[in-house]
């Protein structure tokens, strides 16, 4: 299994591997600047999070050395060990901020829903790949797909983290239109999704997640309340003007008035010290990666590479779009992390992993198929 | 390969490739449509609204601190302070910085001698307060306590004190009605136009001359710039503006001459009022009981102001500009010039007072119940003998003494530059068609003659009127302050003699009035000869104001008659009779008898101002002694 072949090594993705570097630097300087005046307890946040970059290297280096077909007889045990860490999260998760999000490992508290995100990509692009499509998927072909999306989604709107739960249905919808649908079907699905959303505002949605919404709708009618987020985080980016307030600067991050500003809105702390030209550089940065993510899906050796491919872009796609529109005002305030920027081990690790799948699909383009 | 063979995968086959490929197409249009969408939001916050977002985020970091002015002091004519500025320590408790809350107050009780539950009462009231603005606990605290404070502010984590500009009073109560108190601003005094710059807590004159000379007095605002956390905790100060001091009032009054009229009537109800002939400058403007200035810093408890209210001395009023008593004989002055001007006397001709007048179906007495016998003009102002004067009045009737009255400011406002004066009333017919729809009774016209009646003048307006009488008729409008200076002593605003005009009456009638009055005080039967000074020669007129119709106090002894029932004394005056400088005016609420009452105190401010004067400053103020042998009991 672990035969190393050597061409592999010809192949290794530079380009992906500059980029996530490139990020990663920015994020590590920009966590320091956010979290330097903190006074927490053990290591400073961003040695944290090197150390959790370290071990995101050695996860990589792991599964860019295992052929990522592996996951076609993987894929249901992690799903079934993901649906067990969600229900152990609700069960006996730490509460943290209102909700039931970790599990407490000791060394390292785990949000089991980071990892979901991920093993749920996994898990379409096998069911995809294994299904024939033909004529394109009918709403009956669904049926599996969205009950295995359902699950997790259920599992953590539960905790509750509406902003997760949304991201995988946005990675199911996103991977579902980029395998054949049929046009019936499609428009089936357009009329049933805007039909849920009165119910889903009515039945499903909490007191406050509603009351978040609103405020986005209108944040100045409760500026030291729900709305306080969304207008010191614009207020945050907007002071950054051209060229920003300059390095460790920043008064709206450092004099803590941006909530969050290390996980979620660490965008807001970046943008205000670096202005437009390092915002604009950082956006360009993403979505490059995201670009070359399809370049690489486009590219790869087989259909389920495709798929995987795909859906490791959409779920970076997605978390990096909410969030960035989320911290500049354009989105109501869910908790959706950006990709290698905000702090957060299991977020870090998720997506490095995803990355890593990248490259590992990447690599093996030219591969043989069997 | 490896243990466990990996799932046979087909190459994808070229027509869904090429499907696929067209999805990834799409796909990258939607990120690419995304990306334009966050960096058009980045430029639209960042450049296009930049601005305004920056300075949101300034105001968002910086907290500004006001940091009262001192206000300008208060001065005598002669440049001593009279009210300056000290500071006030007041103990402030900050919750955030105290571990061990219960304990430290309980210390802290101990330390300012107060009951524990008066402190927390304090900080349970400002529980509602933002969690960074400090509580005050105790205001005006001794120097003895700051000291104990400040040696234990190792153990008193979250205990703080506080420095506020307060007002000194270096005299006291010295001329308390006029220089007024300060206290905080009003929620109707913040909704008027002259106070668009203010803020709520800020001290505000509230009367006298710090209230009128707010705008100079009040000085700049400084300004503590502070960078201040989400939760408003200081972090650091990033600019400090200091404030800028308020300007200094140099008032007309002399500290010496004010402090021998305050001592002179101490104890007593009434007013002293001097001032110099010929610029209309106030060197004294004292009412009694006084206002305790003190007690108004930091707002006067409630107890102390019912206290002042329902005191019999009528401390809150201002005697000078707001009492309005009769004149009684001292409004002769007036009458005579009347007489005298129109022609109804002559300076020789004389009169027979036999102790009584008969009008119409009434008899008109005369204080002095044998009668006078015959006097001419000047006698009569000298005895003060009422027939005469009801023989003039008749003859003149009211409107004629109104026009004379009127002329010497009496009936009206004097002007000066504190509020609530009140004008007096000198009646004439059409007055009392107006007020009472009635018409002027002749018998009343006896009464207005010697001062009685309807006749109401307040103490500043005889004084002026004295002061027209014998500096050769111009009526001044009474000046309080003489300058007013900046802090870096460059003077602002000088305020010079400002003259109404000339008072009826000619030269010769003013110079004969004016030597009757010297007479007064110099002359055998004079009314009041106690104040004669023995270098200086002094002019005056006594005057006792009936309070209440003779019928409630008849048949009583002078000491048996309530005090409320009992006559104001007054003595109006000046000096040196040769060139009149200064004019005084006394008034003391029922003090019975001018000449007794008032006159002493007006010889002590006399006395004191000579000694000045000649350059005998370092004498004490000579208390006034009372006068044991008065030549004759008088009206």
């Amino acid at each position: 299994m672990l035969r190393f072949d050597r061409r592999l090594l010809l192949n290794i993705d530079w380009v992906l591997i500059m980029a996530v570097l490139v990020v990663a630097l920015i994020g590590l300087a920009n966590l320091y600047s956010s979290t330097h005046l903190y006074t927490n307890v053990g290591a400073p946040l961003y040695l944290k999070e090197l150390t959790y970059y370290l071990f995101g290297a050695a996860v990589i280096l792991l599964i860019v050395s295992i052929d990522y077909r592996v996951l076609l007889t993987l894929n249901y045990p992690l799903y079934a060990a993901m649906i067990l860490l969600l229900v152990v999260a609700l069960a006996v998760g730490k509460m943290v901020g209102g909700s039931q999000r970790w599990i407490d490992l000791g060394f390292f508290r785990l949000q089991p829903s980071e990892p979901a995100k991920l093993i749920l990509v996994v898990t379409l692009a096998s069911y995809y790949y294994r299904k024939e499509t033909g004529k394109g998927f009918g709403l009956l072909d669904l049926a599996v797909p969205a009950l295995l999306t359902a699950l997790p989604f259920l599992l953590i709107a539960k905790q509750p983290d509406l902003g997760t739960a949304l991201l995988l249905a946005f990675v199911f919808v996103s991977m579902t239109l980029f395998v054949k649908l049929r046009w019936t079907t499609l428009a089936t699905l357009l009329c049933l999704g805007l039909s849920a959303i009165p119910i889903a505002w009515k039945f499903f949605l909490k007191p406050y997640q509603r009351q978040r919404v609103a405020t986005f709708l209108n944040p100045e009618n409760d500026p030291l309340g729900t709305g306080y987020h969304i207008i010191q985080s614009k207020i945050a980016v907007g002071s950054g003007l051209i060229f920003g307030k300059g390095y460790l600067q920043g008064t709206q991050g450092q004099l803590d008035f941006l909530p969050e500003r290390h996980t979620d809105f660490a965008f807001s702390v970046w943008a205000e010290e670096w202005g437009f030209f390092g915002s604009a550089l950082l956006i360009i940065c993403y979505f490059f990666m995201i670009l070359w993510g399809l370049n690489i899906a486009i590219s790869a050796r087989d259909k389920f590479g495709v798929l995987l491919a795909f859906g490791v872009v959409s779920l970076i796609f997605w978390q990096a779009f909410i969030n960035l529109a989320m911290v500049m005002g354009l989105l109501p305030v869910v908790g959706v992390p950006l990709p290698l920027f905000s702090y957060g081990g299991s977020s870090l690790l998720t997506n490095l992993a995803g990355l890593g799948l990248l490259m590992n699909i990447r690599m093996r383009r030219y591969m043989g198929t069997s | 390969m490896s243990p466990r063979p990996l799932a046979k995968i087909n190459k994808i086959d070229p027509a869904e490739l090429k499907m696929l490929k067209k999805r990834i197409d799409i796909a990258m249009v939607v990120i690419i449509l995304s990306a334009t969408l966050l960096l058009t939001r980045l430029w639209y916050l960042q450049i296009y609204r930049g601005d305004e977002y920056a300075k949101l985020s300034e105001i968002n970091r910086i907290r500004i601190q006001e940091i009262a002015a001192p206000r300008g002091n208060i001065l005598d004519r002669t440049g001593q302070p009279i009210i300056t500025n000290r500071p006030r320590f007041n103990v402030v408790w900050n919750r955030e910085d105290a571990p061990n809350p219960d304990a430290i107050i309980k210390d802290l009780a101990k330390i300012l001698g107060e009951d524990i539950s008066v402190l927390l009462d304090r900080i349970r009231a400002a529980t509602e307060n933002p969690r960074y603005m400090p509580t005050r606990l105790k205001e005006d605290i001794d120097w003895e306590t700051l000291v104990a404070i400040e040696n234990k502010h190792l153990s008193l984590p979250g205990v703080r004190i506080e420095v506020m500009p307060s007002r000194d009073y270096l005299y006291g109560d010295f001329a308390s009605h006029l220089v007024g108190y300060l206290g905080e601003i009003s929620r109707a005094e913040l909704s008027e136009k002259h106070y668009v710059t203010y803020q709520s807590g800020d001290q505000v004159g509230k009367q006298g001359v710090e209230k009128i000379f707010e705008r100079y007095l009040k000085g700049e605002k400084g300004r503590n710039y502070l960078e201040v956390d989400v939760h408003g905790f200081e972090q650091r100060q990033m600019q400090l503006q200091d404030p800028y001091p308020g300007n200094d009032l140099h008032l007309t009054l002399d500290i010496e001459l004010q402090r021998t009229a305050e001592e002179a009537m101490a104890g007593k109800a009434g007013a002293v009022v001097v001032m110099e002939v010929n610029t209309g400058n106030l060197l004294v403007m004292s009412s009694s009981p006084p206002l305790h200035l003190q007690e108004f810093i930091g707002g006067i408890s409630q107890t102390a102001w019912d206290k002042m209210l329902n005191d019999p001395l009528h401390p809150l009023l201002d005697k000078t500009i707001q009492g309005q008593y009769p004149p009684g004989s001292v409004f002769k002055i007036a009458t005579a010039l009347a007489a005298i001007s129109e022609g109804i006397v002559t300076p020789d001709a004389t009169y027979f007072c036999g102790g009584s007048l008969n009008f119409g179906n009434r008899r008109y007495g005369c204080w002095k119940k044998g009668g006078h016998g015959t006097v001419d003009f000047q006698r009569a102002l000298i005895e003060s003998c009422d027939v005469y004067f009801y023989s003039v009045g008749m003859r003149l009737g009211v409107d004629k003494i109104a026009k004379y009255a009127n002329s010497l400011g009496l009936g009206k406002k004097t002007g000066i530059d504190l509020e609530h004066e009140k004008g007096g009333i000198i009646p004439s017919a059409a007055w009392k068609q107006q007020r009472y729809k009635e018409k002027w009774q002749d018998g009343e016209t006896l009464s207005v003659a010697i001062g009685q009646g309807y006749v109401l003048t307040t103490p500043l307006q005889i004084c002026r009127m004295t002061a027209a009488v014998v500096n050769g008729g111009t009526l001044y409008r009474p000046q309080l302050v003489h300058s007013i200076t900046a802090p870096d002593g460059k003077t602002l605003k000088t305020f010079s003699p400002a003259s109404e005009g000339k008072i009826l009456g000619s030269a010769h009638s003013l110079a004969l009035i004016k030597e009757a009055l010297v007479g007064v005080v110099n002359s055998a039967g004079g009314t009041a000869k106690v104040v004669a000074l023995p270098d200086v020669l002094i002019g005056g007129k006594t005057g006792t104001a009936q309070v209440v119709n003779l019928s409630h106090v008849a048949g009583m002894s002078e000491k048996s008659i309530p005090y409320k029932y009992r006559d104001h004394a007054w003595f109006t005056s000046f000096a040196p009779a040769e060139n009149p400088e200064i004019a005084i005016t006394v008034l003391v609420e029922h003090g019975q008898h001018g000449g007794s009452a008032a006159g002493p105190v007006a010889k002590a401010v006399f006395k004191r101002y000579f000694e000045l004067k000649n350059g005998k400053p370092e004498n004490p103020a000579e208390a006034p002694l009372p006068s044991p042998a008065m030549d004759e009991k008088e009206e």
